[in-house]
């Protein structure tokens, strides 16, 4: 206890710091002199913003780090531009697990798609990278797929001329088996030799793709008849094998936008074929298909329902260049 | 007041110190942002120049260029120049399609005068641009050019020709 009227000042060494004076009040609080209040409010703020300048770097660095990986994946999908009739896959190592985001956006002339990349860092998923936007590729997928090493199997989608390359985007973590598959599917996934796509002795915990029959253990089921895949409850349809795969990889949500893009492409492609026959024209190729018809369908369409209608405007543009004087694909 | 003044020179050096460390802590901080973003900057331009590479051999296969079985069978590498042509009257929605700066077709061998090519001189003429890029690095790759020609009877006539996509604009 420390007597008022004595002196209330005291020396001593507190804490490593040698205090000559520390002065206390009438009720016995510590007078910390202005200096020293001044020193701690601003040494505190400047190691505040110390800490959170590091903090915010450490982020945006692996933010960064996410949208370099997402630009390389962007730029690495160029060479699956296929030539025709072919398929393509490529396996893709990331420097850690990762998760790939795909978005689509199927506005504006093309649409939009959308690569962005989350990686695993200190045991966590850092913040999604700055997405890479692309207006002339369609990957397939789940809206996100982890993992290191990711299959990226390409097929080109005709219909009836080439409109564009898909893209089917897989985890090797992710294996797929194909029941009963049509002898063309079989034949054409054995010659792909991809690592986690199967159509006999398939890992018990797999996916399993049933063609035309619903099996209780079928995740998966695809109609060749009526041209639907069920899957996770919900249904859309395809036309084409290429669409057949995109529908069995992909989101619900993520397939119909890719669709609805493919066909903006396929209406402006129409439209290019359209003009090209008429510069033909002028040099002696009668006019003899009829593209118009193909690009309004294709425009039109809502979702993949309405693939039907849009199918039978593509056999008959088929059918007619098939039998042109100059073909125009 | 002299008590007084000690404290405030005390509290002026305090600040100036305070001041010293804060600028101190901003100018690394800056030195580190500069240095990361110069880097940035190169990544960018290294996967820049690997995308035009890779679409430079990869363009002529797509759908707006391609000849597909226009002339015979499939092959690749082969610009269909009556379809280019059609795609010049529709390049406004074709704006920023292909993520380069420039896309020009030029004729290679039978050797031209470089003259532009326009729906009035189509095919007597020996380049095409699609995008136009006054600046930039440009790599290309060798491609026929094929197209049809009138005769006695409608021919496919194919050329040699190269695609140059141009990027860092």
């Amino acid at each position: 206890m420390l007597n008022k009227k004595e002196g209330n000042k005291i020396t001593g060494v507190y804490s490593g710091f040698h205090i000559k004076r520390l002065n206390l009040n009438k009720r016995g609080f510590i007078q910390i002199s202005f200096a020293w209040l001044f020193a701690i409010i601003i040494g505190a703020i400047i190691l505040f913003l110390a800490i959170y300048a590091s903090v915010k770097l450490i982020k945006t660095e692996e933010s960064v780090s996410g949208a370099e990986t997402g630009k390389e994946i962007a730029v690495l999908l160029n060479p699956l531009e296929t030539g025709f009739g072919e398929e393509k896959t490529t396996l893709l190592t990331l420097p850690v697990e990762s998760r790939i985001i795909n978005r689509c956006e199927s506005f504006g002339v093309f649409g939009e798609q959308e690569v962005a990349v989350s990686q695993k860092i200190r045991g966590e998923f850092a913040a999604t990278g700055i997405g890479s936007l692309a207006h002339n590729k369609y990957i397939f997928s789940n809206k996100s797929v982890q993992g290191k090493n990711f299959y990226l199997f390409s097929k080109p989608f005709e219909f009836p001329f080439k409109v564009a390359d898909l893209i089917f985007l897989t985890s090797s973590e992710e294996s797929y088996c194909f029941i009963d598959a049509p002898e063309e599917i079989r034949e054409e996934l054995t010659s792909l030799s991809q690592g986690n796509l199967f159509t006999e002795n398939c890992p018990s915990d797999s996916i399993k793709v049933c063609f035309d029959s619903e099996g209780e253990d079928c995740n998966i089921v695809v109609d060749t008849n009526d041209k639907t895949v069920e899957k996770d409850g919900s249904m859309v349809y395809f036309e084409g094998d290429s669409l057949m795969y995109g529908a069995v990889f992909a989101e619900k949500e993520i397939y119909e936008c890719q669709v609805q893009r493919l066909m903006k492409r396929l209406n402006n492609l129409a439209l290019i074929y359209n003009d090209k026959e008429t510069i033909l024209f002028g040099r002696g190729c009668p006019l003899e298909v009829n593209l118009l018809d193909l690009a309004g369908s294709a425009f039109s369409l809502n979702n993949s329902a309405d693939l039907i209608i849009v199918k039978a405007a593509a056999d008959d543009a088929e059918d007619e260049n098939e039998n042109a004087y100059c073909e125009l694909w | 007041m002299i008590n007084d003044e000690s404290g405030q020179v005390k509290i002026q050096q305090m600040a100036f110190m305070l001041i010293a460390v804060t600028l101190f802590l901003v100018v690394a901080g800056m030195f580190i942002l500069v240095i990361r973003f110069s880097s940035l900057r190169g990544t960018a331009e290294l996967l820049e120049e690997r995308n035009a590479l890779l679409l430079a051999s990869k363009l002529a296969d797509s759908p707006e260029f391609s000849c597909g079985n226009a002339f015979g069978t499939a092959r690749s590498n082969c610009i269909d120049t009556d379809k280019v042509m059609a795609l010049t009257f529709r390049l406004q929605n074709y704006s920023g399609f292909w993520g380069v700066d420039g896309i020009e077709i030029r004729r290679i061998y039978p050797a031209g005068t470089g003259t532009e090519c326009s729906l009035e001189n189509y095919p007597a003429c020996d380049r095409i641009t699609i995008l136009d890029s006054e600046k930039g690095t440009g790599v290309s790759n060798f491609v026929s050019l094929c197209r049809k020609e009138q005769g006695t009877f409608i021919y496919d006539k194919c050329e040699l020709g190269r695609i140059i996509i141009t990027y860092g604009d």
